[in-house]
């Protein structure tokens, strides 16, 4: 066992992965406080007010972050919320625009009037600093090329002070950290996250601090999003093949220890 | 073929030529590689002239004649002036600017997010004033606020601290301390290695999910298509490498 060819390991982990996708059983998803304190943050919020999307991602994220956004921007339009959708990540433009757009189209939403896409603008993390002192400055133009001054939905709106509530889906750097550096501790907005899982456990110290009010993170707080939003997609989907590989991973682990102990007992020493 | 069906080809096929890696290294893993860091790359060059040089610079100046905006097109101009060495002293102005302002909109901000909001954060009241009872101690762990976590936080942080202070022996009461801090220090890292897991797994099921619905027959099936081209041509490679003598012979 301890000399198992890794292809098998391989073998063995697609095939509990492919299998709950095939054969879905719907074990079921409990809400976490973190993700629910985002979803019912926007419960509270009323009609019209500014939300703000960073989507702060590129295509090598997007199986975690994408159904994060679509249930985020689902929420978001069934409250009628006036969508302000960016990105601090050049690669993630031509997505990110893809992805508001087919959840605008979903819900029935105009360009323009109920959610606009600004892009993206360089200087990473000094366009928040810059939005806070004036949004017309960082994004004179908006995706399409249109000027931002005089678009509808962006009326009354002048900087990051206008906004009601801001949510940064980060896989990395600018992200949720540079929206709260950057924006929030200086502008004061409430400020929400998104995140792959790698990065989840060193946000969690900012969320137990305030600076966050909510965490999303990874595949898992993504479906627990969908069940929230009561619109079930990708993320609810993989939940199933994400128990049977954790199970799978946890039996293989168990039983390598298991082997390397008894190996070593019968050796009478360590094996080397 | 429309472009949906041409997308979902181009997705399998690379897809399946990167999970090829998996049974060992070979020229279809090698292309797909490429092709990735090629596209990345160049969509990155493309989408950063169009919204930095077009929309931020050209156009303003040009239409709507803000000449101010030449002042910070002349400073990265200076950067350039690197790939010639008799100039190439003026690119120091530009990263002195790129430095001092980076800085000075950094250092302050971090230190107040994340070095004081953080211990304030660390040394809590471990009791707490909970309406007319006076002071309590919580004892809900499931509570992030709870006293019982302001306390485990405490003797983690102070532990994990002491375990990296090096000029003392860690013997004795500090050996204690110091084993504490690795206990920490070891669920920490258990605890991301967890989520690294968890995320690496998800990477999985969002390429699984896309082979299962490009197997479709209304994108006429690439993922099987392509799933048998890629095992022959493994087959093939395979065999090939094993008929040519070795480098060694």
């Amino acid at each position: 066992m301890l000399k198992i060819d890794r292809r098998i390991i391989f073998l063995v982990i697609g095939v509990c992965t492919l299998l709950p996708l095939l054969y879905p059983v719907g074990l079921p998803i409990k809400i976490s406080p973190e993700v629910r304190s985002i979803y019912d943050y926007i419960e509270t919020l009323p009609e019209r007010s500014v939300f703000l999307l960073s989507i702060d991602f590129d295509p090598a994220s997007k199986p975690e972050l994408h159904p994060q956004a679509i249930a985020l921007l689902r929420h978001a339009f069934r409250k009628n919320l006036r969508v302000v959708a960016m990105t601090l990540w050049v690669s993630g433009t031509g997505m990110a625009d893809q992805l508001l757009t087919q959840v605008a189209h979903e819900m029935g939403k105009e360009n323009g009037k109920d959610y606009v896409f600004l892009g993206w603008s360089p200087g990473g993390s000094a366009v928040i600093i810059n939005m806070g002192q004036d949004l017309y400055t960082a994004f004179p133009s908006d995706y399409g090329g249109k000027s931002t001054k005089g678009i509808p939905v962006l009326e009354g709106v002048q900087s990051l002070k206008d906004v009601a509530y801001a949510i940064s889906l980060g896989a990395g750097n600018p992200g949720i950290e540079a929206w709260y550096v950057f924006g929030k501790d200086k502008y004061k907005f409430e400020l929400g996250g998104g995140c792959t899982g790698v990065m989840a456990p060193g946000l969690y110290p900012l969320l137990r601090s305030g600076q966050i009010n909510g965490l999303i993170g990874g595949l898992r707080g993504a479906a627990e999003y969908e069940s929230l939003v009561g619109k079930k997609g990708r993320a609810v989907a993989g939940m199933d093949a994400q128990s049977a590989t954790h199970f799978a991973i946890i039996i293989l682990v168990a039983m390598c220890n298991l082997f390397y102990f008894s190996l070593r007992q019968q050796q009478g020493s360590v094996p080397r | 073929m429309d472009e949906t069906s041409l997308g979902a080809w181009m997705a399998t096929g690379l897809t399946l030529f990167i999970f090829s890696f998996l049974y060992k290294d070979n020229p279809l893993f090698k292309l797909a590689e490429h092709l990735y860091v090629g596209v990345s790359v160049g969509y990155t060059i493309v989408k950063t002239c169009d919204a930095v040089v077009v929309n931020q610079i050209y156009k303003p100046i040009v239409d709507q004649g803000e000449i101010s905006l030449l002042i910070p097109v002349a400073i990265g101009l200076l950067m350039l002036t690197r790939y010639v060495p008799k100039a190439a002293w003026m690119s120091r102005y530009a990263f002195a600017f790129i430095v001092g302002l980076g800085s000075g909109l950094a250092i302050p901000r971090t230190i107040s997010s994340f070095i004081l909001k953080q211990i304030e954060d660390t040394v809590r009241p471990l009791l707490s004033m909970a309406g007319g009872d006076g002071l309590t101690f919580s004892m809900n762990v499931l509570n992030p606020a709870s006293s019982i976590n302001a306390v485990i936080i405490l003797v983690g942080v102070s532990s994990v601290l002491f375990y990296f202070f090096f000029s003392i022996e860690h013997s004795g009461p500090g050996r204690v301390v110091a084993r504490t801090g690795i206990i920490f220090l070891m669920i920490a890292f258990g605890a991301a290695f967890g989520y690294t897991v968890m995320a690496r797994m998800s990477l999985l099921i969002g390429r699984l999910t896309d082979l299962i619905e490009f197997s479709d027959a209304s994108y006429g099936r690439p993922t099987l298509w392509l799933a048998l081209l890629t095992i022959a041509a493994l087959v093939v490679l395979s065999r090939r490498a094993a008929s040519m003598p070795s480098q060694s012979e």
